[in-house]
């Protein structure tokens, strides 16, 4: 037992649900009490889709587990009326799971063909998101995938990319235009856009990508031994390892090339790559040689995130932007051997290995790190820390699923990763010259107090500390040119409303104050002009 | 479904849906009440619900937390809470812990009530909440949370009549509420909840409580049964109609008779633009957060023809002028959203009001939605809130109109590739 305020990875349900919520005819159904579908707001709210998640509940109510009656067999009899879906995956939760049913019994009741059903029951209390994800995917390739002639032109699977994966989407573009240049078709991708038919012509690839060692590895581990298919699970973070990843792809298609006797790859030129095809396909080796980038030579960096990110991550910095790494961390202790082995030589001390935020808090504030890559944890202790943070690892925030091509991946993803380092710590640096000439004035202060993440404000409260607020209010007051006065009244149901909106409130109570020729703010008028003007 | 039987027609359904558990009401609780700290005894998921549905990773150090059920923890006899309640002394200084339950601890059959009378000190009482989804929905475990406070509000002694309106709401709100009863002639006794732990409202066999949220029916039943307290049985205070019959028949139980008739009238006159929106247009709403009765009453009195209103949780009595006021219009309790969903399909609603869950979904499907949750975090109350609570259901037909037009053959291609 132990006091957690937030957690970096998520339940075992909600890396099933990743998973076949990327999936077309793929439904889960979750076998467990009101509410434990939160998830789906994330998918429907992160990713903005456009269609229902394919993700309903059987609900469990303690009426029912009195009266020993179980929804499931009604829920999934529905869920095939009203989706039809191939596969239905039916899992319970952390609470379900304590009541040890037999949800096949359970689920053979609704009628629903054996073969069309899948229970996924693994232990909550054991087993987190990726985890189950990765087993989840790994268990629907085995299923499906079928011993298949290979393809006639050369042509990779790529596995692992979920939804709500870390700059998903644009990672994938990324692959996929690196791949177009090297004449490579794809195969597959999975699970993201995946469906049954998908997972069975898998073994039709000449190779398997699988760069997220959390998600996807296992898959391709088991098509390397059912089907003896080649897999790169190197990930491309940065410049030199993009080099090293397409020199793996060549390489391992023209073995499958050459037992064919097909004709073999030719690694194109590096400008292929570029965005217009007439430059080099990334800025940063000349960026990190510029004059102006020297300052980053000193500069100490301290990385947290998932295996994967944290590995590409470190390794970017160091190798290709030559800055210091005074640490490096990851919360997934499953993978932690591995980014040791990994970041061999680059780490002064141990890798730190935690899922409490507290603690790699209380790193970064007795460090001072120049910069921090961490999750969106690490972004918020950053700030209260005053300390240059980027974001470089998931769980996803909405601010990871924006609209512009922001990929990690590949010779675009360096160039992304570089701007990022760049703007995180020239900011920094701004900032301390502000302080340190004394100038951090009122309008910077109120710029920080106005960040769009710092509140989610619930029945109207605003959870910002009263000092910001009142920091912000009291210079508007004194700027007021029309003098119109207040009672001490009517002010202090002004400092009740948000600090956000105060000082248009203020403005408005005032002109409506004027026009009905009132010239001092009484609480009355304040509440008449409230009522007037709408809260 | 089935057919509840009463004055009023209401269909049951199986509650097959999308919506929150009670640990939802954890989002405005804690910054209702500013000396507390909710601290929930649940697992990964709790935590996990918290942290991504309320949008909550910002706070490092936020005044709720988890008391995380590790795979340890299932075979001890009863959960050692002792050592996370000193931190939370140490780290936070509340004035009170709520101990709140979750489906885990339920299902092992963890003694709350023993719990947290272990826990609770003089100085600082541990109150247990019920908020589990396994019995509870979204905003109904406020309901526990006043529930677990009545022991705190002194009792008022008999003679001394005043109103305490019943349900949490922004300081704001309060003060105009507070306002807008003293103008009428009645005395306020308080709010249940007020923001300081210290500070509840007394409550004794003359107080009158005026339930301004439409999900306490347990604690008012409760404080009637204890106190004495009278219970106002009207509308509930949102839009023009709610809001004169509230305070008309609230000024009633102090023996004031007031015509608001005029008010009202010249309220419905404010919001004009917006009613001639709204007139006729069919209204779904799908049930989220148990604000569905009273909002639907508003739309029809609006002029809207509300083709279905459900709610997860309906009570005869509790609500009983609500659904007098509904009358003709199909409520559903307990709702299944597959069916739901057909019939949306089928008769193309003009608005749909629903969950985060759902909402994204449905403008897919090219209707016009308005975000359920946004209706428990607005100033909608009495006569100050009526301009926002119309203008929270015309905003979306308002925005729609200002976009050009939308070819979802070519703007959604792989926006949702599983979808395709």
């Amino acid at each position: 037992m132990r006091l957690a305020f937030w957690l970096y990875e998520g339940t075992a349900l909600h890396g099933i649900s990743r998973v076949t919520n990327s999936m077309k005819g793929v439904h889960t159904v979750y076998h467990a009490p009101q509410g434990d579908d939160y998830i789906t707001a994330t998918y429907t709210m992160l990713e903005r889709t456009p269609e229902f998640p394919g993700l309903s509940i059987s609900v469990v109510r303690g009426r029912d587990l009195a009266q020993g009656v179980s929804r499931l067999p009604a829920t999934l009899q529905q869920v095939n009326e009203h989706y039809n879906p191939e596969l239905t995956v039916i899992a319970p939760s952390c609470s379900t799971a304590l009541l040890q049913e037999d949800l096949r019994q359970l689920a053979m009741h609704s009628g629903v063909p054996e073969e069309k059903l899948l229970v996924y029951a693994l232990n909550p209390f054991r087993v987190s998101e990726n985890e189950a994800a990765d087993g989840l995917f790994t268990e629907l390739v085995k299923r499906y995938a079928a011993e298949q002639e290979k393809t006639a032109e050369p042509s990779v699977n790529i596995l692992g990319f979920t939804s709500l994966g870390f700059h998903l989407r644009a990672n994938l573009t990324s692959l996929r235009r690196m791949l177009q240049t090297l004449g490579i078709k794809v195969n597959v991708v999975a699970p993201w856009g995946a469906g049954t038919d998908d997972l069975r012509k898998l073994p039709a690839a000449w190779l398997n990508i699988a760069p997220y060692r959390e998600i996807g590895a296992s898959a391709a581990a088991y098509l390397c031994d059912r089907f003896g298919m080649p897999a790169l699970y190197d990930a491309p973070l940065g410049v030199e390892p993009t080099r090293q990843w397409l020199e793996g792809i060549v390489r391992e298609i023209n073995i499958v090339a050459a037992a064919k006797g097909a004709p073999l790859l030719r690694m194109p030129a590096l400008r292929a790559f570029s965005l217009d095809g007439l430059s080099a396909p990334s800025g940063v080796p000349w960026f990190a040689r510029t004059a102006d980038m020297e300052s980053f030579s000193g500069k100490k960096a301290f990385v947290f995130g998932d295996a994967t990110h944290t590995v590409g991550v470190v390794k970017f910095l160091r190798d290709e932007l030559g800055m210091q790494i005074i640490g490096a961390g990851t919360y997934l202790e499953r993978h932690a051997a591995w980014v040791k082995e990994q970041l061999q030589g680059y780490l002064p001390g141990e890798l730190m290995v935690t899922d409490k935020f507290q603690e790699v808090s209380a790193f970064i504030e007795e460090e001072i790190p120049d910069l921090v890559c961490g999750t969106q944890m690490e972004r918020h202790s950053c700030r209260k820390l005053d300390v240059p943070c980027m974001v470089i690892s998931p769980p996803t925030h909405i601010e990871n699923h924006l609209l512009g091509y922001y990929p990690f991946f590949g010779f675009d993803g360096a160039d992304v990763m570089a701007d990022r380092v760049y703007i995180s710590c020239k900011l920094g640096l701004e900032k301390h010259l502000i302080d340190f000439f004394g100038d951090a004035g009122l309008e910077y202060e109120e710029e920080a107090a106005l960040q769009p993440d710092t509140a989610v404000s619930s029945n109207g409260h605003e959870s910002n500390g009263p000092e910001s607020a009142t920091s912000v209010a009291t210079p508007a007051q004194a700027t007021d040119p029309d003098g119109m006065s207040w009672t001490d009244e009517a002010e202090n149901m002004l400092k009740k409303v948000p600090f956000f909106v105060r000082k248009k409130v203020r403005k408005n109570t005032e002109t409506f104050a004027r026009q009905q020729g009132e010239s001092c703010i009484t609480a009355d008028v304040f509440r008449q002009a409230k009522e007037s003007l709408g809260g | 479904m089935m057919q509840v039987p009463g004055e009023f027609p209401i269909i049951k359904e199986d509650n097959v849906t999308h919506s929150f558990c009670g640990l939802a009401c954890v989002g405005w609780m804690y910054q209702k009440i500013k000396d507390s700290f909710f601290l929930i005894l649940g697992t990964h998921t709790c935590a996990h619900f918290l942290q991504n549905a309320l949008g909550m990773m910002i706070f490092a150090k936020p005044r709720f937390g988890i008391a995380l059920i590790e795979e340890g923890d299932l075979a001890k006899h009863e959960p050692g809470l002792e050592d996370i309640v000193a931190e939370i002394k140490a780290d936070h200084h509340p004035s009170v812990i709520f101990l709140l339950s979750s489906c885990t601890p339920e299902v092992m059959k963890v003694d709350f009530k023993g719990l947290a009378h272990h826990l609770s000190t003089p100085e600082v009482p541990v109150l247990f909440v019920p908020a589990s989804g396994l019995v509870y929905n979204f905003t109904q475990a406020e309901d526990s949370v006043l529930h677990s406070l009545v022991p705190y509000c002194p009792e008022a002694p008999a003679g001394k009549k005043n109103v305490v309106f019943l349900g949490s709401v922004n300081d704001v709100t309060a003060d105009d509420l507070r306002a807008e009863a003293e103008e009428l002639g009645i005395p306020v006794g308080g709010f249940l909840p007020e923001s300081r732990f210290d500070r509840m409202p007394a409550i004794g066999p003359d107080t009158v409580l005026a339930p301004i949220q439409p999900y306490l029916s347990r604690v008012a039943v409760k404080l009637a049964r204890e106190r004495g307290a009278r219970v106002l049985n009207s509308l509930f205070p949102f839009g023009p109609d709610g809001t004169r019959v509230f305070w008309e028949d609230l000024a009633k139980e102090f023996g004031i008779q007031v015509d608001l008739r005029d008010r009202e009238k010249a309220a419905w006159e404010k919001i004009r633009q917006q009613t001639e929106l709204l007139r006729g247009k069919k209204v779904f709403l799908t049930a989220d957060t148990m604000m569905e009765l009273p909002l639907a009453r508003f739309l029809k009195s609006a002029g809207a023809d509300v083709v279905e209103c459900s709610s997860a949780y309906i009570n005869k009595k509790f609500h009983s002028r609500e659904l007098e006021a509904l009358e003709g219009v199909r409520v559903v309790e307990q709702p299944n959203f597959h069916r739901q969903l057909e019939d949306i399909k089928r008769d193309r609603p003009d608005l749909i009001v629903t969950s985060l869950m759902t909402a994204n979904p449905f403008v897919g499907h090219g209707f016009i939605v308005k975000w359920s949750m946004e209706f428990t975090l607005m100033s909608i109350h009495s006569w100050s809130g009526v301009f926002t609570l119309a203008n929270l259901f015309v905003s979306p037909f308002n925005r729609r109109s200002k976009l050009p037009a939308f070819d979802e053959t070519v703007w959604l291609e792989g926006v949702m590739p599983s979808a395709e």
